[in-house]
């Protein structure tokens, strides 16, 4: 187990490290960083003072050491944009996405858990077809469309609910439902999946052998089994959520590190979006070494040996 | 025969011998309507696409300052004139919406393109030669799926601007995971069995076998999860576009229209829903089509 | 004295896309208060479905019909008045120890949340419950064990657990499904001689279903012989093993190799033939396509005869063919 771990950490950490490669190189791509800082119809000698500011005439190999050592010391660097240090920027935002990923996955879990239960339990069944249905229409559904049709009718029909912005947990509602039910049919797909598996087992038939009554057997015992495998995509979908919520984030404006990218995008804001999507992908890493734990730790076979 | 009184449905081995395995025909065909009803929307959707030129009834870029945001014909100020009205800049939404079909299904289907091959020859490579590379494979895979896919289509499109081709290469760069998963799965346990190892002893190259004996076993596997790649590429580009990143005015994308629509919502909500649901549509269709050609290649559900 | 439990024409069927599976065709069977009935069979014979169907456990997609099925003052044909003595009277253990736990929960938890559902006993108590009835199937340090994980005990422990938890709440009756099937000879021998001993201790009834006839003269007093998912030959032990009537129960026993007999090396003994299909209607005689003795009225019904209390389906059965086999 502590091998395993250790092996796992290392993995974690040496991809941690490629994906920092890319982020860096993603925003050299483009070549002339000096140009976008400056904006069009910089003359000559801004561009020099940017370059020898910025110390984009060294080698790249160079730009990438100094700059992955002040990302370790927490330094991402300032915004071209907002004049202020990335790591503030970041700092402001991230608590706006994490309220915002939590909430959509209490509700997603909310709502597949219950459903991919009765659908494994009734397979075959019309609750399981119109589950299946559900699902394969929550995937088909564009969020951004969804998210629209939502402020259609909660706040420009209704006005139960505001539109856009941060302020209270009101806001985080409608963007919360939307990527909520993004995200449930894997979710669906996977308890009912996991039942289905976990209701053929053995130990199930012992349990109902016990006279324990059919709830019983269907919450503890199979439920207990096939939440295991959940509790990874858990992980893997709070990373998701964290990173794919740029699309609603700025659909309702709602000031977390999507819209900051978004709008880092829009103004060709090099180092916080380089920040963002190293952060992202290092949350990610990070949340599926949890997973791993948590799985591990989860299933007493592996607890133990 | 197995111990009928021990396993858990013997029913299931009875069915099994009454429907000879492997064979295809519209009888089985029949059996999965999902794959019948969404193959042919999309099938239709492509036709539509094909043939857009014929269908439009006008041109989808000209626009007629006079006749903006005509509703459709089903609202009291709509005309047959306009079947599904005019938007914001007096453009025929029908038309726009049937060459939409054509952005999102080309998109779709190039950039699902370039995902398989790239996919597909790293699973191949992992599982069949397993050992260093298989490790290099997974390592790759690792680093791509910690990317927020989003986000880097974005910073790249950002990067280098937005067109077709741009968002046809980035997601087919990004979505090359689950080929590369499954192809590796499945070819390390089909490298194993019997024929493959005997042509190696016979002496074919490794490049045969791969492409003669280990691939065709893939297909079934790669056919499905190509249509589900499909799908989430156009949801992708239409997210793209939608955020002012991907496919650029004047051509008529679906996730564009919504974009363009966004601000004239309140009063003309139906310039968001027609292409909103034209999406949805095209993208449950082959979802759906997904659906029915797992349980095909797979009747037990697995895999 | 009225039997423990009685049970007269159970059936069994799978419904088929176009056609049905006939599993238990009409099974008949009783069981005394302290005895061990043994249902014997190949793999596929119908055994284990009779069984769950006791149990009410059959998979959803069997249908069972019974003529009448009681067990003690219980209509066991009554799903509700099943799933109040399921596991409190009546308790049944499997043959995969290895999965029968949930791998999930601790030992102590299994073994006694269904104590505490049907006694209302408090946490405590059922764990000391629990500490006894590990002890009683002599397992060692039961309290260490109560909170072990199954996957950190051996097949032969984890029987033995699951024995213990049958017994909780002390059913006068205990199903037992190929219990030492997969387990080793050793262990398998360990077994059959606690559930002997319990079973003389604690009175309580045992219906074993086992495919090994060996096995069954261990333990049995009485035998019910199935074929193809019915019942060809029932009997005490000395009746089966001493005058088995019916050529398929014959066929059975001389496949059992017995020490200083068999020859040493000699290829195990096998039955020649397939058993039949039981999809569609089963007609006459289910053994007759490998019986030796077949005649051609063996298509048609079967007759059932009895001689006291040893009963077999078959035109044969007189006393000439005793005289033929050498006596076991």
């Amino acid at each position: 187990m502590p091998i395993y771990l250790a092996k796992r950490f290392g993995l974690a950490v040496l991809v941690a490290f490629c994906v920092s490669i890319l982020a860096f190189a993603l925003l050299r791509l483009q070549g002339n960083a000096a140009g976008a800082l400056a904006g069009e119809g910089a003359s000559a000698e801004d561009l020099a003072i940017i370059v020898e500011t910025y110390g984009l005439d060294r080698p790249l190999i160079v730009q990438y050491a100094s700059w992955l050592g002040d990302v370790l010391r927490g330094d991402f660097g300032t915004s071209y944009f907002f004049k202020s240090p990335v790591s503030d920027l970041i700092f402001d935002k991230i608590g706006n996405t994490v309220i915002l990923a939590i909430m959509s996955l209490t509700i997603a879990l909310a709502i597949s858990i219950p459903l991919g239960v009765l659908a494994a339990v009734f397979s075959g069944s019309w609750i399981d077809r119109l589950c299946s249905l559900v699902s394969l229409l929550g995937q088909a559904l564009p969020s951004f469309f969804l998210a629209l049709c939502l402020v259609m009718l909660f706040a420009i029909k209704w006005r139960m609910l505001p539109a856009s912005g941060a302020d209270s947990w009101r806001h985080f509602i409608l963007p919360a439902a939307t990527l909520g039910y993004y995200i449930t049919p894997p979710f669906m797909r996977l308890v009912r999946a996991g039942m289905i598996d976990a209701l053929s087992n053995d130990y199930v038939r012992t349990a109902r052998a016990k006279g324990l009554p059919a709830h019983r057997v269907i919450l503890k015992h199979a439920l207990r089994n096939a939440l295991v495998p959940v509790v990874g995509l858990v992980t893997v979908q709070l990373g998701l959520l964290i990173g794919g919520s740029v699309v609603i984030e700025s659909i309702f404006a709602l000031d977390g590190l999507g819209y900051l990218a978004y709008q880092a995008i829009g103004y060709r804001d090099f180092p916080v979006l380089q920040a963002v999507v190293l952060l992202l992908s290092v949350v990610y890493v990070v949340l599926t070494l949890l997973s791993d734990i948590v799985n591990a730790w989860l299933d007493p076979r592996l607890r133990v040996s | 025969m197995a111990d009928l009184s021990n396993s858990a449905d013997p029913t299931a081995t009875a069915e099994l011998a009454e429907t000879p395995p492997g064979r295809m025909s519209w009888s089985r065909l029949s059996e999965h309507p999902s794959l019948l009803i969404g193959g042919g929307i999309v099938i239709l959707m492509i036709l539509i696409a094909i043939f857009a030129p014929l269908l439009a009834p006008h041109d989808p870029y000209a626009q007629d300052i006079t006749n903006r945001a005509v509703p459709p014909v089903w609202f009291e100020a709509g005309s047959w004139e306009h079947v599904l009205g005019t938007d914001q800049l007096g453009r025929d939404y029908l038309s726009r919406l049937i060459y939409g079909a054509r952005v999102s299904l080309l998109i779709g289907f190039a950039a699902v393109s370039i995902a398989s091959v790239i996919g597909t020859t790293l699973g191949l490579l992992g599982g069949y030669f397993g050992g260093r590379v298989d490790m290099v494979v997974t390592f790759l895979t690792t680093i791509r799926l910690s990317l927020p896919i989003i986000l880097v289509a974005l910073a790249v499109v950002a990067v280098f601007g937005g067109s077709i081709t741009i968002v046809v290469v980035v997601l087919g760069l990004l979505k090359w995971d689950r080929f590369a998963v499954v192809v590796r799965a499945t070819s390390s346990q089909v490298s194993r069995m019997e024929y493959v190892q005997s042509a190696k002893a016979a002496g074919a190259s490794n490049f045969y076998i791969l492409t003669r004996e280990v691939l065709p076993n893939l297909t079934p596997q790669l056919i499905v999860i190509a249509t589900i790649e499909i799908a989430s590429a156009i949801l992708m580009e239409a997210a793209l576009s939608f955020l002012g990143l991907g496919v650029q005015p004047p051509t008529p994308s679906w996730g564009l229209m919504i974009s363009e629509a966004k601000s004239y919502m309140f009063f003309s909500f139906w310039l968001i829903s027609i292409p909103g649901i034209a999406l949805a549509t095209l993208v449950f269709a082959i979802n759906l089509a997904g659906d029915g050609l797992r349980d095909l290649v797979s009747p037990d559900g697995r895999g | 004295m009225e039997p423990l439990l009685q049970v007269r024409d159970l059936k069994v069927d799978f419904k088929l896309r176009t056609n049905t599976l006939h599993a238990v065709r009409g099974m008949s069977f009783e069981v005394r208060e302290g005895e061990t009935l043994c249902i014997v069979g190949e793999s596929g014979c119908g055994k284990s479905m009779t069984s769950l169907a006791l149990m009410d456990l059959l998979p959803r997609a069997a249908t069972r019909s019974v003529g009448a099925m009681r067990f003690g003052e219980v209509d066991l044909t009554d799903r509700r008045a099943v799933r109040r003595v399921r596991g409190n009277e009546m308790a049944m253990i499997f043959q995969e120890p290895m999965t029968a736990l949930n791998p999930a929960f601790p030992i102590g938890d299994q073994m006694t949340e269904a104590y505490i559902h049907h006694t209302g006993a408090t946490g405590s108590a059922a764990r000391a419950r629990a500490v006894e009835m590990l002890t009683e199937v002599g397992i060692a340090s039961p309290e260490k064990r109560l909170g072990q994980y199954p996957h950190q005990l051996s097949g032969g422990l984890r029987q033995r657990v699951m024995i213990a938890m049958a017994l909780m709440t002390s059913p006068k009756l205990l199903i037992a499904d190929e219990p030492t099937t997969a387990l080793d000879v050793t262990i398998q021998a360990q077994i059959l001689r606690l559930l002997r001993d319990l079973q003389h201790r604690l009175g309580i009834a045992i219906v074993f279903i086992t495919h090994d006839l060996g096995l069954v003269s261990r333990i049995a007093d009485r035998i019910v012989v199935m074929y193809a998912g019915a019942r060809v030959e029932e009997g005490s032990a000395a009746e089966i093993f001493g005058s088995p009537r019916h050529p398929y129960t014959q066929a059975l026993i001389d496949c059992i190799p017995q020490p200083g007999k068999s020859e040493r090396g000699a290829p195990l003994g096998t039955i020649p033939g397939v058993v039949p299909s039981l999809v569609g209607d089963v007609r006459g005689c289910a053994f007759r396509s490998r019986c030796p003795v077949a005649q051609p009225v063996c298509a048609d019904a079967v007759p059932l005869r009895a001689e006291g209390g040893h009963l077999w389906a078959c035109i044969h059965g007189a006393k000439k063919d005793e005289t033929e086999r050498a006596p076991a």
